[in-house]
């Protein structure tokens, strides 16, 4: 009955969010304040009919009801809770219908939210919200139905692919779907410009939170996705340029790039056209990575729902929803041309930078994850582009990218020139030569490309140093702590992020530099030397687990002084219900490094294979995109108040004229 | 002016040409032309090349003998690359052992040591015909094995018919090798 429930409220949600996508433009362009009217309140019922259908989909989960086609090939009654529920979105049609809920969700809150908004404005971004959200509940509806019954149910089900049980894989692809998702709004504000042929200064303002929280999600998504492939693949890497990693890697540049630029477009009311581009950009890449993931056209480690014939749907979506704006965008995007009015030496020039070398970088994401299948098309050969290809091309843009932020955030909006940029670029040079030298007396024969890695550490983390410093500087006038409460918390929030940023690139540096890898064959006692620690492998225990049986590999490891510091277990999983066999790496992270080992192949005779593996400073990586989605939260939320109290500060300050002189018509 | 407004159509361009890419590659997933879990073998419908290796022998048996792939010609061969170190060839074991009954298997066995590998046949049964050493995994690389275990198929005259990358199973068995088997008559 619950099930029918749900599937009830999905129709339902489906032909509301058509009313929601029709009415309110008709509405809008009449000046019909009635339709209008429809948005707010049939997008508030589109997120409570698609919730109430999401929480049945849940429940059948949870309560194990195997006459239901999705949960019998998808879950099994042995199986822990907090998996059962994650169960709901490791599966195609699950983790749709969870799209699905987030897309509605945040129309339902613009709907609450945004009082302030015009009304025909807010009426076209909740209809492009609703159409948005009628392709993908047709999607589910005719192609992907979760809510299919089977005529006779088995007694227990086919289970979840058991390395997809994992906490951190429960959390990240709701965190993943916030951001790509999260992007469908500042695409709604992009098309809704872009049918009025009208982009002011509030409309950047009322975008930005929206893609700074998008951008936020994206982030954690996008680094829960590394962790989980860090620790639940066992090979100890964190980024493998694989198709699905660089499909959420484009859209999280362009989103990059986006609250760049809506700045300029907030603070100076130039580069609209461009910034109008950059919305539909990053969700059309959000989009254009859900047709590589669900349709299964590159073979990738993190698909796992894939299927040809689905991709048409996708492909269909893909073309509506991106060829239309991009269409529009030919025919409005000339009008919004403004006329430049600052030196490229400048805040503008430096955020142009970044724009350009960030859209740069997402080309060179497409081009590698797209060359191959373009090319098989073409000749037939089948070749596969991977680390050799970004790491020479993708890598010295984001050089440029660090080289530039360190300049940009201590320039003046139009002309350029503060009284703290010259110390700023004096201590962030001395930073990078320090950084090389220090470097240098540990040891010699690193390459170049670890060479200015570590020296753009040095020049991006003082110089941010020093900017912070200059800017709470205790002076006559005023102590530091005064200085602190005057400094905007868009600042605030961009320093965060910027110093996520140089921790981040230790991280991959530390990685990449420092660390050692042991892969041996080892019987009950033997001892295992790695990077100054002695491993001793004192046999293997039978464990049982709630839905598996596990082999445990028994480390300990010890210092230099003899000491045990840690004791870890690898272990080797058999899945009951799955018939599949799982490596669980052990790791133990600190700051300084982490411990990972994993238990390969063997017996008792002939010894189990070991791979042990010490990699320093991995965990920076991770933590670095903390910070960075730290900054972003910062920046989005705390900055009303700023505004209110100081509306003449420097960042703020900017000739108003300009707004009025851009061309709308 | 013109010129503008055509820098304006550059993303719509360049969007369709990837539209394209995406919808060309579908049509000919879906068609069956194409499969993306697939790497194909620039071996296939080439002759195998030859293959002249030492002969896994038992007990330590101080004869040299080596074994050729020519000496199976006349009838067609199933090679298989394995390795007692990977695990998904202990899985595919149960398969290759089903397969023997209709064809000859030639076992190469890549970068694994004698010891190991007797150890291994003894653990999961021996399905072939004779087992070749490839310890520098040289003859691998001369078929282009990506990893083991992988399986070619080759027809009486030394064609490669077919290659399976990653283990045996029931439906690759009853839906690609049998059906190849049976167009070669045999």
């Amino acid at each position: 009955m619950i099930v029918e429930f749900g599937h009830f409220a999905l129709i339902t949600a489906f032909i509301l969010s058509f009313a929601q996508g029709v009415l309110p433009l008709a509405g809008a362009s009449r000046g019909n304040i009635a339709l209008m009217m429809v948005a707010p309140a049939a997008a508030i019922s589109v997120a409570l009919a698609v919730t109430l259908s999401f929480l049945a989909l849940v429940w059948s989960f949870v309560t194990s009801d195997f006459s239901l086609a999705l949960v019998a090939n998808h879950s099994h009654s042995t199986k822990p809770l907090i998996y059962k529920i994650s169960g709901t979105w490791g599966n195609h049609e699950g983790s749709l219908l969870l799209w699905i809920l987030i897309l509605a969700v945040y129309g339902g809150v613009m709907a609450f939210g945004s009082r302030a908004m015009p009304m025909a404005l807010k009426a076209r971004i909740l209809a492009v919200q609703g159409l948005v959200s009628t392709g993908f509940l047709a999607f589910s509806l005719f192609t992907s139905n979760p809510f299919l019954r089977l005529s006779s149910a088995p007694l227990d089900g086919k289970g979840l692919n058991p390395i997809l049980q994992d906490p951190g894989l429960a959390i990240h692809p709701p965190m993943l779907y916030l951001g790509y998702v999260g992007l469908s709004m500042a695409f709604a504000f992009a098309v809704a410009a872009l049918i009025t042929g009208d982009v002011d200064r509030m409309w950047a303002k009322w975008m930005r939170p929206w893609v700074m929280a998008a951008w936020c999600a994206l982030t954690c998504g996008i680094a829960l996705g590394s962790w989980w492939a860090y620790y639940e693949l066992g090979w100890g890497g964190w980024w493998f340029w694989d198709p699905v990693e660089n499909a959420s890697l484009m859209p999280w540049l362009a989103a990059t790039a986006l609250i760049h630029s809506s700045i300029v477009v907030e603070k100076r009311g130039q580069l609209k056209s461009w910034t109008v581009l950059l919305a539909i950009m990053a969700f059309s890449l959000s989009l254009v990575g859900t047709f590589i993931v669900r349709s299964g056209l590159l073979t990738s480690v993190h698909s796992f729902a894939s299927d040809p014939a689905r991709g048409v749907f996708v492909l269909v979506i893909l073309l509506f929803a991106v060829g239309i704006p991009l269409s529009l965008y030919a025919w409005r995007g000339p009008q919004l041309i403004t006329t430049a009015d600052f030196t490229l030496t400048s805040r503008e020039g430096a955020l142009i930078a970044n724009n350009m070398l960030l859209v740069v970088a997402t080309a060179i994401v497409l081009l590698g994850t797209f060359y191959p299948l373009a090319l098989e098309l073409i000749t037939g050969a089948r070749i596969t582009v991977g680390p050799p290809y970004f790491n020479a091309t993708f890598n010295p843009v984001m050089a440029l990218l660090v080289t530039v932020m360190t300049i940009g955030p201590v320039m003046a909006w139009r002309r350029g020139n503060t009284a703290r940029l010259k110390p700023v670029i004096i201590c962030a040079a001395c930073g990078a030569i320090l950084s090389c030298l220090a470097v240098l007396s540990i040891g010699s024969g690193f390459g170049i490309g670890p060479m200015v890695a570590l020296s753009l550490i040095g020049w991006l983390g003082i110089g941010i140093s020093a900017d912070i410093w200059l800017q709470l500087k205790p002076s006559k006038s005023s102590s530091l702590i005064s200085r602190a409460k005057r400094i905007p918390r868009d600042v605030i929030g961009m320093w965060v992020a910027h110093l996520g940023i140089v921790v981040f690139m230790i991280g991959a540096v530390g990685d990449n530099l420092l660390n050692s890898e042991q892969v041996v064959r080892a019987k009950p006692g033997d001892v295992i030397k790695i990077a100054n620690r002695s491993v001793t492998f004192s046999g293997v225990k039978q464990v049982q687990g709630p839905n598996y049986q596990a082999l445990a590999a028994q480390l300990e490891y010890r210092d230099e002084q003899g000491r045990l510091f840690a004791v870890l277990t690898p272990e080797k999983r058999i899945y009951n219900a799955e018939r599949q066999t799982t490596n669980e790496a052990a790791i133990r992270p600190t700051l300084l490094g982490d411990d990972y080992a994993v238990l390969g192949d063997g017996d008792a005779k002939i010894g189990y294979t070991l791979r042990l593996y010490y990699k320093p400073l991995i965990s920076w990586i991770w933590g670095g995109a903390v910070l960075m989605a730290l900054g972003g939260l910062i920046a989005a939320f705390g900055r009303r108040r700023v505004t209110k109290s100081q509306p003449t500060n420097a960042v703020t300050a900017g000739p108003l004229s300009s707004a009025s002189k851009v061309g709308t018509r | 002016m013109s010129q503008l407004r055509i820098s304006f159509l550059l993303p719509l361009l360049a969007f369709s040409i990837l539209a394209l890419i995406g919808a060309v590659a579908l049509y000919s997933t879906l068609s069956g032309s194409r499969d993306p879990t697939q790497l194909p073998s620039v071996l296939v419908d080439k002759p195998a090349p030859p293959t002249n290796l030492s002969k896994l022998v038992q007990n330590n048996s101080p004869v040299q003998s080596s074994v050729t792939l020519a000496s199976f010609r006349g009838k067609p061969l199933l090679v298989n690359f394995f390795a007692s170190w990977c695990s998904p060839c202990r899985a595919e074991a149960p398969a290759l052992e089903m397969l023997s009954k209709r064809i000859s298997i030639l076992g190469i066995a890549y970068k694994d040591r004698n010891d190991d590998t007797l150890q291994f046949l003894k653990q999961f049964g021996n399905p072939f015909q004779a087992i070749g050493v490839d310890q520098d995994g040289r003859t691998g690389i001369e078929w282009g094995v990506y990893g083991v275990p992988e399986t070619y198929l080759v027809s009486a005259d030394g064609v490669v018919i077919l290659r399976h990358a990653g283990p045996l199973t029931r439906s690759i068995i009853d839906n690609t090798i049998i059906p190849a088997l049976e167009t070669l008559g045999s």
